[in-house]
């Protein structure tokens, strides 16, 4: 891979915000935000093929992890990431480890379970989780003395975002992407090739949701606030749209399908004020019938005819 | 005589009331071609299932170079050097066809996950692609090389089973009728295909359905019939066998 290529849309990224106001900000960080989950999701669901519907609640489990560990506990930064991603890794492995050995849907029923049962710990969470008010009021402290703030803290987004696609291009175009495919596509025939399939499906998972995780992290100093409606089943479904919307198993797909879904209620809103639930419902629902395979798969088709 | 590789003796699978594989004994051995034929319900394929760790025997003992090879699962056999293609075809749908015969080369791959991520591990990639594409050519997809499997006719899947086999570089390979549904220049190709597999020092277990294609392509033929093996000896003592003829050539020939 060519490295200036990584630099360069960096420094594009990461210049970007510099030129915008505090409002553009917040919503452009927010839409990388989306970006990366969107990516790391569609790895899963996409070319893994294991429908589940935790990858929110992980990105919450960063969030709320870091939070407790560097604000609540004082630790340092470094040792309270780490124990993110080792949260993360841990709870990943207890619900793959079971479900996969099972077919079919019970990865989804598991992972649906865990997204339930994840708000339910942060509401009852005492005084480690602040409840149903969550936690606020904490800030970034300083690294190397420096207080990362405004469009240099997107720039930490930025890297998050390139860092992830780095990560899942590099699996896709490996050996293991390829299981990954074929796991989904045959998993009799994968295991006949030497794959073994309930491997390749938890390793898929707790990668995934460990990069959630970390995309949650970088999230919890956003806003500087964490609270348990954000990591609801709502926000969990609508990942799984941005993905079949764009284009499931393509990472172009599911760079359009986030940007587009993130920020069509944005436009509808000023349209049709209150009805705009119901109008995004109705479009997401229109571009899956219109195009199965994403807009991805219909800009291809259109390629291909002209 | 070459060495044996592979080693069944008295397997037995039934399924329910049903005895599909009674007692089987029989070897395969080092770059040969056996064939194995029988009417359809022979056991043939479940024979093959048993082999390949798809299905669990229920008495019976295989043993591959010398290592027991039953109750383990399908692709630790694939990592022991025994690829298989199916009866059916099964293309992963989602990938051209050079991505499928990479999936074949899956253990053979000796980079890890960090290897791959930080790594050098595109040097093993790029190696691996030219060895797969060589087989593309060798099965004579050539110029299907970057297709969507989608659009490969029948014959030309059945290709694509052995050349995804072959990439798993086997000792050992198991063709499941890989004849069946072939037109008549397919099945030449193929036979020549065959011969060149076992050219290349892999031993071939060929399950076949059609007699005229098998006897002149195998070194040994074993005949099954309800499970049980019939006959087993070379083709030119096959055709003699009056056994073969009653239980199975006879009435295959009857029916056309």
């Amino acid at each position: 891979m060519n490295y200036l290529r990584w630099i360069g849309a960096f420094l594009l990224l990461a210049g970007l915000p510099f030129f915008l106001g505090s409002y553009y900000n917040d919503v452009y960080r927010k839409m990388l935000l989306w970006v990366t989950l969107a990516l790391g999701y569609n790895f899963l669901f996409g070319i893994g093929g294991q429908v589940a519907f935790s990858h929110f609640a992980f990105y919450g489990v960063g969030a709320y992890s870091i939070v407790i560990f560097l604000i609540q506990l004082q630790l340092p930064l470094p040792l309270a990431i780490l124990l993110g991603i080792a949260l993360c890794v841990l709870v990943a492995l207890a619900v793959a480890i079971p479900s996969t050995r099972l077919e079919g849907f019970y990865l989804a029923l598991a992972t649906l379970a865990l997204a339930q049962l994840f708000v339910v710990v942060l509401n009852e969470g005492g005084a480690v989780t602040g409840g149903t008010g969550g936690l606020a009021n904490y800030r970034l402290p300083e690294v190397f003395g420096l207080r990362i703030a405004g469009p240099w803290y997107t720039a930490v987004i930025v890297f998050l975002l390139l860092m992830t696609f780095f990560i899942l291009l590099k699996l896709d175009r490996s050996w293991f992407g390829r299981a990954c495919r074929a796991v989904r596509d045959n998993p009799e025939a994968a295991a006949a090739m030497g794959v073994d399939v309930a491997r390749t499906k938890v390793i898929a998972f707790t990668l995934t949701s460990a990069l959630a995780g970390v995309a949650g992290m970088v999230y919890a100093f956003v806003d500087n606030t964490v609270n348990p409606p954000i990591f609801g089943l709502e926000n969990a479904f609508l990942i799984l749209f941005m993905v079949i919307v764009g284009g499931a198993g393509r990472h172009a797909g599911a760079v359009i399908g986030a940007v587009l879904l993130f920020l069509l209620p944005f436009v509808l809103s000023p349209l049709v004020g209150h009805h705009h639930v119901l109008v995004f419902g109705l479009l997401v629902l229109g571009a899956i019938l219109a195009a199965p395979k994403g807009l991805i798969g219909f800009y291809d088709s259109i390629r291909k005819n002209f | 005589m070459k060495d044996t590789i592979l080693q069944v003796k008295a397997l037995s699978k039934r399924f329910g009331g049903l005895l599909a594989v009674s007692q089987l004994d029989f070897e395969v051995r080092e770059g040969e071609i056996l064939g194995m034929i029988g009417p359809n319900g022979a056991g043939k394929s479940t024979t093959f299932n048993v082999i390949a760790g798809a299905y669990a025997a229920d008495a019976g003992e295989v043993s591959f170079s010398g290592e027991p090879i039953l109750g383990r699962a399908p692709h630790q056999i694939a990592m022991r050097g025994i690829m298989r293609t199916f009866q059916h075809n099964r293309p992963f749908a989602g990938m051209p066809v050079i991505d499928n015969v990479m999936v074949g080369a899956h253990t053979r791959f000796k980079a890890g996950l960090l290897s791959v991520l930080f790594g050098n591990a595109f040097q093993e990639e790029t190696e691996k692609r030219k060895k797969a594409e060589s087989l593309v050519d060798f099965v004579g997809l050539g110029e299907l090389r970057d297709a969507d499997v989608a659009t490969l006719s029948f014959g030309q899947g059945r290709l694509l089973e052995i050349a995804r086999a072959l990439a798993g570089e086997p000792r050992l390979i198991l063709l499941d009728e890989p004849a069946a549904g072939l037109t008549p220049d397919e099945l030449a190709r193929l036979a020549h295909i065959i011969r060149g597999i076992a050219a290349r020092g892999i031993a071939v277990l060929l399950i076949e359905h059609d007699m005229h294609f098998l006897l002149p392509l195998a070194h040994r033929v074993v005949v099954l019939n309800f499970g049980a093996k019939i006959a087993d000896g070379l083709p030119a003592e096959i055709r003699a066998d009056p056994a073969v003829m009653d239980a199975y050539l006879g009435s295959h020939a009857a029916a056309h």
